[in-house]
């Protein structure tokens, strides 16, 4: 770390080859999108690297870009599916089989990506803030602009339709 | 029912998925690329007021001010509007490499971020420059990846940096140019997002 506090170039260096699987894989559970993943990395990165004399010199810059990149990731959605947070009038239960249109543009990797992709986007946007990215309840409903209602449950919606999920890739493994 | 939303919970969050090596290298570089472009602003921002600056000014100036004025007199239309011909009416679409791709919208939006952060000060005209340098590697890059119609025009962007780079320009002339160059730079970026681009050649 540089005199100061600021990290520098080097600091960003060691942090890519060391942590950017971490904030890319995030993103890419908040947007289900490789290419919007990638930008809100890239973002992410340029947005530290123009703010870096702004560090906290007791946080880690890893952690520190970690979460610049989901805000950036959250940027994304709204940039590129507009109105996709707005609340609704009537708070409808999202069905497991209602066509997914952007589910082309993912490779589902493996079953857990599989899992994540069958909810809608509100459901696993609150799911991976509140229980992957550990934040809390108040901080969701303040980025998203929703009410604490509708994102607790949509994380309670997200938590059962994943559960769904895991239960019928175990029963199917089982009866190989 | 608490151990299994638990498990599920840990089970997601160790479930790492790798970013694509060529990504990896990308944000190595943006990062070069935003240290090298700083270093660059401070370098002319320290050299701008020494005496040999006059000099060197002068000389950008008079090799500006010939560029534009044979600009000027080789060409038949003088209205600012040479990139949207080219860039509005490219109906056939190259197909770049992803990666290349993705690396020229890095460049067209830090070209736009640099023009909107463009005073009417000393160092413009260098930054100016720099853009102008930028922009001829992809440009040449372009050639080279079989883009011919994106290398175009990319090449059409030069001669309206140029007349923004000139000293002598008056403000609401410059305005009116920024504001061209950044609603190019938009038109290409939209583009560019949406034209299919070769993933098989993205590394």
């Amino acid at each position: 770390m540089s005199i100061g506090g600021a990290p520098t170039q080097a600091d960003f260096h060691e942090a890519i080859s060391s942590r950017s699987d971490r904030w890319y894989s995030a993103c890419l559970k908040i947007t289900r999108n490789p290419e919007m993943a990638a930008d809100a990395v890239q973002d992410a990165l340029l947005n530290a690297w123009n703010k870096r004399h702004q560090f906290e010199k007791n946080s880690r810059l890893d952690t520190w870009i970690h979460s610049i990149a989901i805000n950036a990731a959250l940027n994304q959605i709204r940039r590129n599916r507009p109105g996709v947070f707005q609340p609704l009038e009537s708070d409808v239960e999202t069905s497991a089989e209602e066509p997914r249109q952007v589910l082309e543009d993912y490779e589902l990797e493996d079953s857990l990506a599989g899992a994540l992709a069958r909810l809608s986007d509100v459901e696993r946007v609150c799911f991976v803030l509140k229980h992957l990215e550990q934040w809390r309840v108040r901080e969701i409903c303040a980025e998203l602009s929703l009410n604490e209602g509708r994102v607790k449950q949509a994380v309670f919606r997200a938590v059962k339709k994943l559960r769904i999920s895991m239960q019928s890739l175990q029963d199917e493994k089982n009866e190989r | 029912m608490k151990d299994d939303t638990d498990e599920l919970i840990a089970r997601h969050r160790e479930n790492v998925h790798k970013a694509p090596p060529h990504l990896v290298q990308q944000w190595h570089d943006a990062i070069d690329d935003a240290a090298a472009l700083e270093r660059g602003r401070v370098a002319v921002r320290q050299r701008a007021w020494t005496p040999g600056s006059l000099f060197w000014g002068m000389a950008v100036t008079a090799a500006l001010a010939l560029g534009v004025a044979i600009g000027v007199f080789v060409s038949d239309d003088t209205t600012p509007n040479i990139v949207p011909t080219i860039a509005h009416n490219s109906a056939q679409h190259d197909v770049v490499p992803a990666a290349f791709s993705r690396g020229l919208q890095y460049h067209l939006r830090e070209s736009r971020q640099q023009l909107s952060a463009l005073d009417v000060d000393a160092d413009r005209t260098m930054l100016v420059l720099q853009l102008i340098e930028q922009n001829r590697l992809f440009e040449s890059a372009a050639d080279k990846n079989n883009a011919p119609n994106l290398a175009r025009v990319l090449r059409a962007f030069e001669p309206i940096l140029l007349r923004l780079a000139a000293t002598d320009i008056a403000p609401e002339d410059a305005t009116a140019l920024k504001a061209q160059l950044t609603f190019e730079l938009n038109v290409m970026l939209t583009k560019l997002a949406s034209e299919p681009s070769d993933e098989a050649h993205s590394t």
